[in-house]
């Protein structure tokens, strides 16, 4: 039995990096679409799954995504592995959103 | 795989004071741009098929921006001068934060008095929890490697970056959240306050204090 | 629903089982094997095993707020012998602590 990749208390680590970041609204985008899910009415995503997700889906990952990513890939591996959706479809609806974040055409002169 | 040998593998020595700064992961621009597109990608794929409505998303995003340290400064400065009302608090957390018109959305919230014997600290070595519901969304080094790995091995390393060096005969309690409770600190009344009322001793307490890596100067 | 009844309470010692599951589980590896003492019972809970799977109808298991000694945990430990850890540990992963030996 190993020791999940996240289960980090005693490990060795350098300094604490004592800094403070803004908590962008994507970030918390993510974070209300985890809690809609997981409510009284609808009980779709606890949030044991939801960590289940992150601590299965690859010590690559874990370490390269930031907080909020690793949560929204987390949730999306749920949401496709209950079927809700399908990786294609998931790309797909990706594909539509990034058309409409298309960066903006230069201006002319 | 044994405890022991696993930990060997991971663990390069125990000299602290040599060992790489693990970087706090962050996006960069590009990553925050895809992020967005990413969850703007899952909420249409939610809402397409009826599991979500955008208004509720919006309302949940009103409702997770709303706490912040100001609700647990209230709670703080009620106890201090409230004996009664102190005792509730340490008593029963959720049902005290509640006399106060503020909601624990978590399991339990169990508040912990700091004194002259003991300071308390709180941490999530496994992932971040953390009482959102009164403090708001933890401070980036809270969710850091550093900080989860070493606070319940080495607190007062710990609490000595963070400016806090604590006498040897005060005793250190680390509170890990890892499964339904969430921490608050209580920390000692400063000195020379006697004369405040509620409201100016609120605006005295910080965020720091109320996760137990500060301690509130003397007024 | 089922429910388990707390088999420990305040002031007994428990040892921390190693069960070996995988999969999502919320007792760390430090405290593994370790020998603390029970704090509280912190109330029933759902067990985050099942409910990692998507199991939210229990059954619900007793909570503990168990502590444990730095100078247990870290055998290194260079500070006060009376500073602690703090943790939740659910019924199933607690043993009774076997007696001391006799001096």
């Amino acid at each position: 039995m190993t020791r999940g990749y996240h289960d980090i208390g005693g490990a060795s680590a350098g300094e604490i990096p004592i800094v403070e970041l803004p908590w962008l609204q994507w970030e918390k985008q993510v974070e209300a679409i985890r809690n809609v899910l997981g409510d009284g009415t609808r009980r779709m995503m606890s949030l044991d799954e939801l960590r289940r997700g992150f601590e299965s889906f690859g010590e690559e990952k874990y370490r390269s995504y930031s907080f909020y990513r690793r949560r929204l890939e987390a949730m999306l591996d749920i949401l496709i592995e209950k079927g809700v959706f399908t990786r294609e479809e998931y790309e797909a609806a990706v594909a539509e959103a990034r058309a409409q974040w298309e960066p903006a055409p230069e201006c002319a002169p | 795989m044994t405890h022991d040998g696993h930990e060997h593998d991971h663990d390069h020595g125990h000299d602290h004071g040599h060992e790489p700064h693990e970087p706090l992961v962050v996006e960069d621009e590009a990553g925050n741009i895809e992020g967005q597109i990413r969850v703007a990608a899952l909420q249409a794929l939610l809402v397409a098929r009826n599991l979500v409505a955008p208004q509720e998303v919006r309302r949940e995003i009103e409702r997770i921006e709303a706490p912040g340290v100001h609700l647990g400064a209230k709670i703080v400065a009620r106890a201090w001068t409230d004996a009664a009302y102190k005792a509730r608090l340490l008593d029963n957390g959720k049902s005290a934060a509640a006399e106060l018109g503020i909601g624990v959305g978590e399991a339990q919230l169990i508040v912990v008095e700091n004194d002259e014997a003991t300071h308390n600290l709180v941490c999530c070595t496994l992932c971040s929890c953390y009482p959102r519901s009164i403090l708001g969304q933890p401070p980036a080094w809270y969710i850091s490697k550093a900080y989860r790995a070493r606070v319940v091995r080495e607190p007062r390393a710990v609490l000595k970056e963070f400016g806090l060096e604590l006498p040897v005969a005060m005793r250190v309690v680390v509170h890990d959240s890892n499964a339904d409770m969430r921490y608050l600190v209580l920390p000692q009344r400063p000195e020379g306050t006697q004369a405040m009322d509620e409201a100016a001793l609120a605006e005295l307490v910080t965020r720091d204090c109320m996760i137990g890596v500060a301690v509130l100067p003397a007024a | 629903m089922r429910a388990m009844r707390p088999r420990f309470d305040a002031g007994d010692k428990v040892r921390v089982l190693d069960l070996g599951k995988p999969g999502h589980v919320r007792t760390p590896f430090y405290v593994r094997h370790h020998v603390g003492t029970v704090l509280h019972r912190a109330g029933m809970f759902l067990n985050p095993e099942d409910l990692a799977i998507g199991r939210v109808c229990g059954p619900v298991v007793p909570l503990y707020r168990v502590g444990f000694a730095m100078t247990e945990l870290w055998p290194d430990y260079d500070g006060p012998a009376d500073d602690m850890v703090a943790i939740e540990i659910y019924d199933h992963w607690l043993a009774a602590a076997e007696p001391p030996p006799a001096p």
